[in-house]
C-alpha cells in the first residue's frame, strides 16, 4: 500500500511539472507527516543537509568544471582536428570523427551533456556542411556522447557507487571494455549508414597532417593518462582525480595553449553550478525519501515479492533491465539512478549479483535512457544544437540505440565483459 | 523587478562560482598536502560543507534559470484554463515544500547554538547549517522571480531543454 501511494504521488507530481527533486521531497514529507505527525519535521532539514555531505560526490562538480575548461581552452578543438586527420578519409568519415572524439573526451569528462557541448557545436555544422542529413548528424553526436558515462570517469558511476556502496574505482575499470565495444559498434553503424546513403569521405589521409594534428593535441592526450592513471594507480582517489582533471585542463589550456576564454569559462562554471545543483538537490530530497522507504520497508517488500516469484538470476536481470529500459523513457538519468537503485538493491543482493557488475548494467541502461524520448536529456540537448526534430532524429538513432542495447545484453549475460579487468587488477 | 532579478542573478551566480572555485582549490591543496605527508585533518569536513552550500545556493540559481529536471509535456498539452490552474498548484506545492525546509532549517540552526565543527571547533555549526534556511528562502525568491517567464513558456507550449549529466 505504501509503495503504491509513494509511486502514485510521485507520478502525479511529476505530471504536474513539479521539478522531480521537489516532487520526491514533497512525497517524502507527506509520508513522514502521515507516519509521525509533525513531531519529526526537524529531521527534514537535517536529513537533506547531511544527504549532500558525501565525500565521493565532491567529484561531480569537479568533473563538470573540468569539461567546461576543456571546451573553453581549445582542447576539444584540437582533439577534433586529430580525429579528423585519423578517420576523416573514410566514407562518412566525419561521423567516425564525431564518435572517435566522443570516446576520447569520455576519458576526461564524466558527463554526456559536457560531451555534447564539446563536440556538437563543431561536429554537427561540419557534417551538415558535408551534406550529411542533419538528423543523422544529431543522432551520431547524441548516441556517441552517451559513451561519456560508460567510459571512465563517469558521474553516474560516482552516484551509483555512493548510493550502493560499491567501489567507484572498480566501477571505472569495469566501464572500459563495454565503452570501447560500444564506441567501435557505433562506428560500424555510422559506416553502414555512410555506405547505404553514399555520404562523402573527407580529405585523403596524409601522414604529415596526422603528425601535425598529433603534435597540436599531444598535451591533450596526456590528460586521460594523468587523470585515469592517477585514479587507477591508487595515487589519488576518484574525487582527487576530478580535482586533478580541473588542474590539468587549466594548465594545458592556460599555460600550454594560452587560449582560455575567461568569459566563456565563467559561463561554463555557472553551467557547471546548475548541473551540479540539479543532481545534488535530487540526492538531498532522495535522502528524505530514503528514510521513509526504510521505515516502510518498501525495498525489502519489493525484494521479497520478486524473489518469491523467481530467484533465477537470468530472469531477475531481465526484469531489472526491462524496468530500467521503461524508466529511461520517462526519467532523467540522474533521477533514475537516485530513485531506483536504493529500491532495487535488496533484490540485487538477494540474487547474489556483484555490485560493480550491476553498476555497469545500470549505467548502460542510463546511456540508453538518455537516447529514448520523450525524456532523453542528451538527445534533446543535441537536437537543440542541430535544430532537428526529436522524433525524426530518433529514427536515425534507432540502430545506434541497438548497439547500446547489444552491449547491455553482453554485459548482463557475459559478466566477464566488464568484470575481467576488475578481477585481474583488484580481486 | 527585472533589475532586481538581474542583481540577484549576478550576485548569486558569482557566489556560486566562488564556491565551486574554492572547492576545487581546496581539493587540490589537500592532495598536495597529502602527497607531502602532511594531510589536512579538516579537509573532508570543510569540503563537504562547501558541497552542501553549492547544492542549495546552486539549486536556487538553477531555479532562477528554471533548470531543474521536470516533465512539462502533459501540462503543455492541456487547454489553457486547466493548464493555468495546475501551473499555480505546481508552483504553490514547490514553494510550500521549500518553506517547510526553510522553517525546519531555521529551527535546527537555533538548536545548534554553541556547537562547532568536529575538526575546526571554532567554526560554528550555526554558520555551516545556515545554508538550509537561507538556501531554501533563496530558492523561493528565485522561483518567484522567474515565475512569469516560466508561465510564458508553459502558456506558449515551447520546447524546454533540461540538461542532466
Amino acid at each position: 500500500m505504501a509503495t503504491l501511494l509513494i509511486l502514485l504521488g510521485l507520478i502525479a507530481l511529476v505530471l504536474l511539472n513539479v521539478p522531480i527533486a521537489a516532487a520526491i521531497g514533497i512525497v517524502a514529507l507527506a509520508g513522514t507527516v502521515a507516519l509521525h505527525g509533525t513531531e519529526n519535521l526537524l529531521n527534514v532539514a537535517i536529513t537533506m543537509y547531511e544527504g549532500t555531505r558525501s565525500f565521493p560526490l565532491l567529484a561531480v562538480p569537479l568533473f563538470i568544471l573540468a569539461g567546461g575548461i576543456m571546451n573553453a581552452g581549445g582542447i576539444s578543438r584540437r582533439l577534433i582536428e586529430f580525429a579528423a586527420a585519423l578517420f576523416g578519409s573514410f566514407r562518412g568519415g566525419l561521423a567516425m570523427v564525431d564518435i572517435g572524439v566522443s570516446m576520447f573526451f569520455a576519458e576526461i569528462s564524466g558527463s554526456a551533456v559536457a560531451d555534447v557541448a564539446a563536440t556538437g557545436g563543431i561536429m554537427i555544422p561540419a557534417m551538415k556542411k558535408k551534406g550529411y542529413p542533419a538528423e543523422f548528424a544529431a543522432a551520431t553526436t547524441s548516441s556517441s556522447a552517451s559513451l561519456a558515462i560508460i567510459i571512465p570517469p563517469s558521474i553516474p558511476m560516482i552516484l551509483y557507487g555512493t548510493l550502493a556502496g560499491a567501489s567507484i574505482v572498480q566501477l571505472f575499470v569495469a566501464g572500459i571494455v563495454p565503452g570501447l565495444i560500444g564506441g567501435f559498434g557505433l562506428m560500424a553503424v555510422a559506416y553502414g549508414f555512410a555506405r547505404r546513403y553514399g555520404f562523402a569521405a573527407g580529405e585523403a589521409f596524409r601522414l604529415a597532417r596526422l603528425w601535425q594534428a598529433f603534435k597540436a593535441a599531444a598535451w591533450a592526450f596526456l590528460l586521460p593518462i594523468i587523470i585515469l592513471g592517477g585514479i587507477f594507480g591508487g595515487v589519488v582517489t576518484a574525487t582527487e582525480g576530478a580535482g586533478l582533471a580541473v588542474l590539468a585542463a587549466l594548465f594545458v589550456s592556460g599555460v600550454i595553449y594560452r587560449e582560455i576564454d575567461w568569459r566563456f569559462l565563467y559561463r561554463c562554471a555557472l553551467e557547471g553550478v546548475v548541473q551540479t545543483a540539479v543532481v545534488m538537490l535530487l540526492i538531498a530530497t532522495s535522502a528524505l525519501l530514503g528514510v521513509l522507504l526504510t521505515e516502510t520497508r518498501v525495498p525489502q517488500q519489493l525484494a521479497a515479492a520478486v524473489t518469491s516469484l523467481t530467484t533465477d538470476k537470468t530472469l531477475v536481470l531481465a526484469l531489472l533491465n526491462v524496468l530500467f529500459f521503461v524508466l529511461g523513457f520517462v526519467l532523467h538519468s540522474a533521477a533514475a539512478i537516485i530513485l531506483v537503485v536504493p529500491i532495487v538493491l535488496p533484490i540485487v543482493n538477494a540474487i547474489g549479483l556483484d555490485l560493480v557488475h550491476f553498476g555497469i548494467i545500470v549505467t548502460l541502461n542510463l546511456a540508453i535512457g538518455q537516447q529514448t524520448p520523450p525524456v532523453a536529456s542528451v538527445l534533446i540537448v543535441t537536437c537543440s544544437i542541430a535544430r532537428t526534430d526529436i522524433w525524426a532524429t530518433t529514427r536515425w538513432n534507432i540502430p545506434y540505440i541497438g548497439v547500446l542495447i547489444g552491449v547491455l545484453l553482453m554485459v548482463t549475460y557475459v559478466p566477464s565483459t566488464c568484470m575481467a579487468l576488475v578481477e585481474f587488477f583488484y580481486r | 523587478m527585472k533589475t532586481f532579478r538581474r542583481l540577484v542573478e549576478t550576485l548569486l551566480g558569482a557566489f556560486c562560482v566562488a564556491l565551486i572555485v574554492t572547492l576545487t582549490a581546496l581539493v587540490l591543496v589537500a592532495v598536495a598536502y597529502r602527497q607531502l605527508g602532511a594531510s589536512l585533518t579538516w579537509y573532508d569536513e570543510v569540503a563537504t560543507v562547501l558541497l552542501a552550500w553549492l547544492t542549495y545556493y546552486g539549486a536556487a540559481f538553477a531555479m532562477l534559470k528554471r533548470g531543474h529536471l521536470g516533465s512539462p509535456e502533459l501540462l503543455m498539452r492541456l487547454p489553457i484554463a486547466p493548464r493555468r490552474v495546475l501551473f499555480v498548484v505546481s508552483e504553490a506545492l514547490v514553494i510550500g515544500f521549500f518553506a517547510v525546509v526553510a522553517w525546519t532549517g531555521a529551527e535546527v540552526v537555533v538548536l545548534l547554538k554553541g556547537d562547532g565543527l568536529i575538526s575546526l571547533p571554532w567554526v560554528s555549526v550555526q554558520v555551516t547549517q545556515s545554508v538550509m534556511p537561507l538556501g531554501a528562502a533563496m530558492f523561493i525568491l528565485c522561483q518567484l522571480l522567474s515565475v512569469r517567464d516560466e508561465w510564458a513558456v508553459i502558456r506558449l507550449g515551447g520546447n524546454v531543454v533540461k540538461e542532466s549529466v
